[in-house]
């Protein structure tokens, strides 16, 4: 029997998705594996639509399912393991309270998540730039990214699967557009600072992030 | 057909490395391009998918329940914080008001922060042209001060060649005795052509009667016969100094002498000359 690796799919809407039995994996150790993208995007939905409406278990299932990642991008951005978990308070507490403005057509709800994390990061980044502190030593933009084969301990098994596809994109990238791209992303820095961080002609950076983001765009797979 | 510049700039939006009237404009420009809306979407898509990137760190176990905890004290809002950041796919013609508004707002404010700029560029001009203006009058002032002084200089300078040329015109005369009664005696005759005057100091001249005078002579060319200039009695030790001129008009002089005559003088000289000195040529 193969089941999904979150009980709580089907719980809202359009009721349980049909258990997928895979005949061969049936002799196998029994693994847990994640449901497709779209379906996951679709519970997600849910998720918030449920939670919109009141619903604290919703909010709890949402948690399960996104505070992995979100946790690991404030970190990666803010460096600092309190103000990582502010942060993420703070975006959820945010959701709760405007969940019912999320437009689906806007994106996934990981997304728009993802989205308001990394901008409430930023401003925490620029906020300690103006405060003079080092942008160097609160930024870890220069952090290595951790390899595709690494093992990430804690981690959903959707959020390993994803991030290893990721990561394998931006590993096909060249190392400077890579660099750029990952320093544009997790920085907050402005396009002339990243400019002055690599010590490069702005056009040049501009150029990177071009090619560096189509390519990535090319190499994600769909539905991603 | 998107050019590069709007895949880059397609890339840069989808990174939120657009900011102000760049960003405006590049919106705007999207509400009327559904292909590079589309490229958009899609780089947008892609770069949320960068924080997967990040190493994965779980939060900490008891996050949970703190989370919950302050969702549960705060109260859910219809329509709170209806700016939520877009990430794909929005339907972009509803933006375009929007973008013009941004547009206009954006342009509003630059051209407000140009007018600033040139305030205070004015200022800065005004107040290097007041200092212009200071330095100005005090190099204007410092020159004047320095042509005073140069006048003044060049006046002194003209004082003390005038009063050369006035030196250099004077005659000095030393007058020596002739008659075997005054060796001692000596005179000092300086004469001033231009004012036709003169300056004399005897020493050493012997006493004389109260019935006799001595008598100064100016000897000119111009005339048959000396000139008078005046008499003179020396004091107890024998000096005097006086000022005379002659009774008639000098001309040029040759020669001074003093004579010995009777008490007031006589109109053409009769009594010994006791001292003579003739006028240098220069």
């Amino acid at each position: 029997m193969l089941l999904v690796s979150d009980s709580t799919f089907g719980y809202y809407g359009l009721g349980p998705p049909p258990p997928r039995e895979v005949g061969f994996e049936r002799m196998s150790e029994p693994r847990i594996v994640p449901p497709p993208d779209d379906e996951r995007h679709a519970l997600q939905r849910r998720l918030l639509a449920a939670l919109a409406s009141g619903d604290k278990t919703a909010l709890a299932d949402l948690y399960d399912q996104l505070s992995g990642p979100l946790h690991s991008l404030a970190y990666r951005m803010l460096g600092d393991p309190a103000e990582a978990q502010d942060l993420l308070q703070d975006i959820f507490v945010q959701v709760w309270r405007t969940a019912a403005t999320y437009e689906p057509a806007r994106g996934s709800v990981f997304a728009w998540m993802a989205t308001l994390t990394r901008n409430r990061a930023i401003d925490r980044i620029r906020m300690r730039k103006r405060r003079a502190d080092a942008l160097a030593n609160a930024a870890p933009d220069l952090q290595p990214s951790a390899t595709v084969a690494e093992v990430d301990a804690g981690d959903s098994l959707w959020a390993r699967e994803k991030a290893a596809a990721v990561r394998t994109a931006l590993a096909a990238l060249a190392p400077d557009q890579q660099q750029a791209i990952e320093l544009a992303y997790f920085s907050g820095l402005t396009q002339q600072e990243i400019a002055a961080r690599l010590n490069e002609p702005l056009g040049t950076i501009k150029a990177r992030i071009r090619r560096g983001l189509l390519r990535l765009k090319d190499r994600l797979p769909s539905g991603l | 057909m998107i050019t590069e510049r709007q895949e880059e700039l397609a890339a840069l939006h989808a990174l939120g490395l657009l900011e102000g009237a760049e960003r405006a404009a590049f919106e705007a420009e999207l509400a009327g391009n559904a292909e590079l809306a589309a490229l958009v979407d899609s780089l947008a898509g892609a770069s949320a998918n960068l924080s997967f990137a990040a190493r994965q760190v779980p939060p900490p176990a008891g996050l949970k329940e703190r989370v919950l905890a302050a969702c549960a004290s705060v109260p859910q809002s219809a329509k709170a914080e209806a700016a939520l950041a877009p990430v794909v796919g929005f339907p972009l013609r509803r933006l375009i008001p929007w973008a013009a508004a941004a547009i206009l707002a954006v342009t509003a404010g630059w051209l407000a922060s140009r007018n600033l700029a040139l305030q205070s560029e004015n200022d800065f001009l005004r107040t290097e042209r007041q200092l212009a203006q200071v330095a100005y009058l005090r190099a204007q002032a410092e020159l004047k001060e320095r042509s005073i002084v140069a006048e003044g200089l060049i006046n002194d300078l003209g004082r003390q060649l005038r009063a050369q040329d006035d030196l250099t015109r004077l005659k000095v005369t030393a007058l020596v005795a002739l008659a075997g009664g005054t060796p001692e005696a000596r005179a000092i005759a300086v004469w001033d052509p231009g004012r036709e005057a003169g300056l004399l100091t005897v020493e050493k001249l012997p006493a004389i009667d109260e019935n006799q005078d001595y008598q100064l002579w100016v000897v000119d060319p111009a005339y048959p016969n000396p000139v008078d200039g005046g008499v003179f009695k020396p004091g107890a030790d024998g000096r005097v100094a006086l000022t005379f001129k002659g009774n008639k008009p000098i001309k040029s002089v040759a020669a001074f002498a003093i004579s010995l005559e009777k008490k007031g003088g006589v109109p053409k000289a009769e009594g010994p000359i006791v001292l003579l000195g003739k006028v240098p040529p220069i």
